[in-house]
């Protein structure tokens, strides 16, 4: 049973002025724990690539050592974790209240993402091109879905960057732009996180 | 509802970034990824222990990442996120590892698979 | 990329045409006719006491979470009648339907459904109850009562719990039109591949149920991030962790389950949609697809779902049990431990749903244990409600009935959950009706905690008791029916009845189904008299008028407040001493304290963005469902745009002030959640300098 002390001369009732919780503090622990649902979420799309990553389930096309190539996935990885720094970088301008360095870093990190995505979409056609698309099998299935949705998720992230390009002359660095950059921070960093584990389960392993 | 209304650029998260740590996380996780790119095209390890190594390296970029890019460390504004990815992890080492386990038996028990190989997978 | 669909396609209006609408259909006619009528009526009395304006300014646009979790609760207790209502047609039709020579009329061989409509009879029943009936409900009483326990004056984030709402409705929407327009799955809750492969299941009833769900899964997702930061980021000064009530670390852990299992729900839907939409092969019956992934990926979600929609409902009884008794709760610490080692073998347990499907000794052998060591931080939770019980000072009130009435299922459930953890059982049991009984005592557990929780709360919202005669009315007759149906079903497992029988052909069952059907009779009785005691309530509200305690011994924080409590829950932030705050000040006499003076208090603004994005969201489904693909693009790119637009949204609330609050404090109905606030200038905030 818990102690309970009796109320003395210091006990206080109420707390008025009680100051409450940070804003960002808040968005940003919020965005976090969806950012770990969205990992649970490539999660389940890995174990259903495991699943399905075996000759069986290639149904006759082609299985992973035939359609990845390392060495342009490396390309991309140079180029996604180069956006990812780009923008880390750009809050380190807005740390500082720079407003044209966040503006050109968000922009840096925008153009590298649409390389890598240059990258990963040609080789996604190429494979349709050859009849190998989405719905040749059930390993290509994994395959396409687990890129495909990396990159809706870019794509995204691109959408929201141009939406802080607007807004940061707008409204300056007040608390609600400040907590949509750290979260975007947060965000674009994942996405170089699930990268990494795409290169290393698909790329590597697959190889 | 209330919240601080001190100048939003002096909060921690803000302040915590730096150049010089988002550098080193770029440099260390390419680093990485390119050992492992070369590990794997040389082919030349046995396929459980080229699995270790490259599961090795993709552990070690991650958990830069985490230190590097997230800043994650267990100081008053970043502890409830490192705590929660901490107890998060092994969901996603149950999700996956449970899977496999359990689909390689389904696979030997109730599918015809293909008596040839080409690969292994690690299905097999 | 577009898959050849079975059927007629247009480019205006998809898959949709008239013969979409069963207007041959007796059942749905009828069903039809008592659903406009009562939408007439309610509509009706809208606007004949001019209340539109009152709706939409207090109630759909409002993002207080009192009225949030009111309207969530509303939305659950409607799906839960009409989950009902497809449950009773179930007993029935099994019942007719028995043995060789059955009658059947309105177009089947047997008992009143064909088999088709039958599947999706029980396949809406499933989906409603667990979905848009539970799940509802408790994420009301979370959304109610955590901020109050805690002594917040509004969750995390008040918007994106409006949101939230309107989400879960506009889902609940899209599964009611499947009644009128089309057709609902007959692939079970579960979704059984590969029947709801697009070339077994051509019609749009898979896609109502697969986008319904995948809505509504955002909903609650949101709901959970919402809830897991109110608690962590939002608690008064002074409550520390270990002097948090059960209820809000029940809260806590139920959302940290939702958050972690509901994507992977996501992602087997999402991946059943790409082979429906796209003509993916992850489970399609050939071209590599894996069968037996779906039910993995499904299960892995399922099995944490229940579990999500059970620890709530502990919380719910951790609340009752010891007002009611007069006592401390029982082993606090334990509790919390407990709650959290049921929210994390809830992750390893999930094979069980498929112990049959053939993974070999190991694997079940493994899923099997870890199922049965969920018994134990189980076991503790009931031995310590019993432990509070024991030599305790029990007042009998409608409340407490249901909590006890929730123990002895626990028990009946739990005991059979244990049986059909064990391999060798569960290969005997698998799909017959043993197994439904087993989860109707768990999830009837929920429901009668839910009605605890109505009683035990309502005067808290409202200001008033609910009619206590009326009450034990429903309770008793509710009770009876619930032992009456599953203590006969519980037999005919034994007997070999299988699930989703639409014609019961062994004779040997025809006792045990007629024994359940009169259960079912007493059960709309019991409707009857849940409908009366609101009645009865609502008509002698003013003569039960209560204050800040109703019951004189309740023990959190939230019985610190008015009742009814004002918008803003507390005038003054309160600081906490101790576990169970309120009774610690009742024992010293400090239970009328009154804070000295008042301050501005900063409100959020209502706003209606979260019912336009739910709106939007649910004419995206509906366009999905009918492959309607330039509305489903136009209503998406709407979302975005409303997304957009909100987050340039300028409005920063307004000060409450403090003459306001003290003229609320002292006429409690100008602050209730029924009255109708003056409008106030908003705050807005400065553009760049």
């Amino acid at each position: 049973m818990a102690h309970q002390a009796a109320p003395g001369a210091g006990t206080r009732l109420f707390h008025p002025g009680f100051e409450g919780h940070s804003q960002i503090s808040a968005r940003t622990l919020g965005f976090w724990l969806y950012m770990l649902s969205d990992a649970l979420l490539f999660t389940a799309l890995f174990a259903a690539y495991a699943v399905l990553d075996t000759p069986m389930n290639a149904a006759g096309g082609p299985i992973a050592s035939q359609i990845v190539n390392p060495i342009e996935g490396f390309w991309q990885t140079i180029a996604i974790l180069a956006s990812v720094t780009c923008y880390s970088l750009a809050t380190v301008a807005m740390k500082n209240g720079n407003r044209a360095g966040t503006a050109l870093g968000i922009i840096a990190a925008m153009v590298l993402a649409v390389v890598f995505l240059a990258f990963g979409f040609n080789d996604l056609a190429t494979l349709t091109a050859h009849g190998n698309g989405l719905g040749r099998s059930g390993y290509l299935s994994a395959y396409f879905v687990l890129i495909l949705t990396h990159a809706v998720h870019m794509l995204i992230g691109i959408l929201w960057m141009l939406v802080m390009l607007v807004q940061i002359p707008r409204y300056g660095f007040n608390e609600m732009v400040v907590a949509r950059m750290l979260n975007l921070r947060m965000f674009w960093q994942f996405q170089a996180t699930v990268w990494v584990c795409v290169y290393i389960y698909v790329y590597m392993i697959g190889a | 509802m209330a919240g601080s209304h001190s100048d939003p650029l002096a909060h921690p998260e803000v302040r915590q970034g730096g150049a010089l740590r988002y550098i080193a996380g770029f440099i260390s996780t390419v680093a990485l990824m390119g050992a492992a790119m070369v590990v794997t095209l040389r082919h030349d390890l046995a396929y459980s222990s080229f699995v270790e190594l490259v599961g090795g390296l993709a552990f070690l970029a991650l958990l830069s990442q985490a230190v590097l890019y997230y800043g994650l460390d267990i100081s008053r504004s970043q502890i409830w996120k490192s705590v929660s990815l901490i107890l998060t992890v092994p969901l996603f080492i149950i999700t996956v590892g449970l899977t496999v386990w359990m689909f390689q038996s389904l696979d030997q028990r109730t599918m015809l698979m293909p008596t040839t190989l080409q690969q292994p997978t690690l299905l097999q | 990329m577009q898959v050849e669909v079975p059927g007629p396609w247009s480019p205006l209006l998809g898959r949709l045409t008239l013969d979409a609408i069963p207007y041959t259909n007796p059942i749905l006619q009828g069903t039809f006719a008592g659903a406009a009528l009562a939408g007439l009526i309610v509509i009706g009395c809208v606007l004949y006491f001019k209340k539109v304006g009152y709706l939409w300014r207090e109630w759909l646009t409002s993002v207080d979470h009192k009225k949030i979790g009111v309207m969530y609760i509303i939305v659950g207790l409607v799906m839960l009648f009409r989950g009902f209502a497809d449950g009773l047609m179930i007993r029935t039709q099994q019942v007719i339907a028995n043995g060789p020579n059955a009658p059947g009329v309105l177009g089947a061989q047997h008992g009143f459904l064909p088999p088709f409509h039958f599947d999706q009879v029980y396949s809406a029943h499933g989906t409603i109850m667990i979905l848009f009936a539970a799940t509802p409900i408790l994420t009301g009483f979370q959304n109610i009562v955590v901020p109050l326990q805690i002594g917040a004056r509004d969750m995390a984030f008040p918007y994106m719990n409006a949101l939230s709402l309107w989400l879960t409705t506009a889902a609940a929407a899209l599964v009611m039109i499947s009644l009128f327009v089309g057709d609902f799955s007959a692939a079970g809750w579960v979704g059984l591949i590969p029947l709801t492969e697009l070339p077994f299941s051509p019609s749009t009833g898979v896609d109502y149920w697969m986008w319904a769900i995948q809505i509504s899964s955002v909903g609650t997702t949101l709901n959970a991030i919402n809830m897991i930061v109110t608690i962590v980021e939002m608690r008064a000064p002074g409550m520390t962790w270990f002097r948090m009530p059960v209820f809000s670390w029940t809260t806590l852990s139920t959302n940290i389950i939702g958050l972690t299992a509901f994507p992977v729900l996501g992602v087997a839907l999402a991946l059943l949609g790409a082979d429906r939409y796209l003509g993916t092969h992850f489970f399609t019956a050939g071209y590599g697809g894996n069968l037996m992934l779906y039910t993995n990926l499904f299960w892995i979600w399922g099995h944490p779902e229940v579990y999500f929609l059970i620890l709530p409902t502990f919380g719910i009884l951790s609340e009752v049990i010891p007002t009611f008794s007069e006592k401390p709760l029982f082993g606090y610490v334990t509790m919390v431990a407990a709650t959290f080692a049921i929210a994390g073998i809830s992750w390893v347990v999930w094979l069980h749903h498929f112990f049959t499907m053939g993974s070999g000794p190991d694997i079940n052998g493994f899923f099997s244990v870890a199922t049965m060591l969920v018994g134990i931080p189980t076991g503790v939770k009931l031995f310590n409600w019993m432990f509070t019980l024991y030599r305790a000072r029990i007042t009998y009130s409608v409340a407490m009935l249901w909590a006890m009435f929730g123990l002895f299922l626990l028990l009946a459930g739990g005991l059979t959950g244990m049986m059909l953890a064990l391999p060798a059982v569960n290969y005997t049991v698998h799909d017959s009706v043993f197994v439904i009984a087993h989860f109707h005592c768990m999830v009837l557990l929920v429901v009668a905690s839910a009605f605890a929780g109505v009683t035990y709360w309502f005067p808290k919202l409202f200001g008033f008791k609910l009619n206590e005669g009326w009450g034990k009315a429903f309770f008793w007759t509710f009770s009876i029916a619930t032992i009456i149906v599953f203590a006969a079903m519980f037999a005919l497992g034994f007997q070999g009845e299988t699930r989703r029988l639409d014609w019961t052909f062994n004779t040997a069952w025809k006792p045990m189904l007629m024994v359940e059907e009169i259960g079912m009779i007493l059960y709309v009785v019991s409707l009857a008299c849940f409908a009366i005691m609101l009645v009865v309530s609502i008509r002698n509200r003013a003569k039960n008028r209560v204050g800040a305690d109703p019951w004189g011994t309740s023990r959190t924080l939230e019985w610190l407040t008015p009742s009814p409590v004002p918008f803003y829950n507390f005038a003054v932030t309160p600081q906490v001493n101790t576990r169970d705050e309120l009774s610690w000040r009742r024992k010293h006499g400090l239970e009328s304290a009154k804070p000295a003076g008042f301050e501005a208090i900063h409100m959020p603004s209502n706003t209606g963005m979260p019912v336009i994005i739910g709106a939007l969201a649910g004419i995206w489904g509906f366009a999905m469902i009918w492959r309607i693909w330039w509305l489903a693009g136009i209503s998406l790119l709407g979302i975005v745009v409303c997304v957009i637009i909100r987050s340039f949204n300028k409005n920063e609330g307004y000060h409450l002030q403090p003459q306001e609050i003290e003229a609320m404090e002292k006429n409690l109905a100008t602050g209730a959640i029924v009255a109708e606030q003056p409008v106030r200038t908003h705050l807005h905030h400065v553009e760049a300098h």
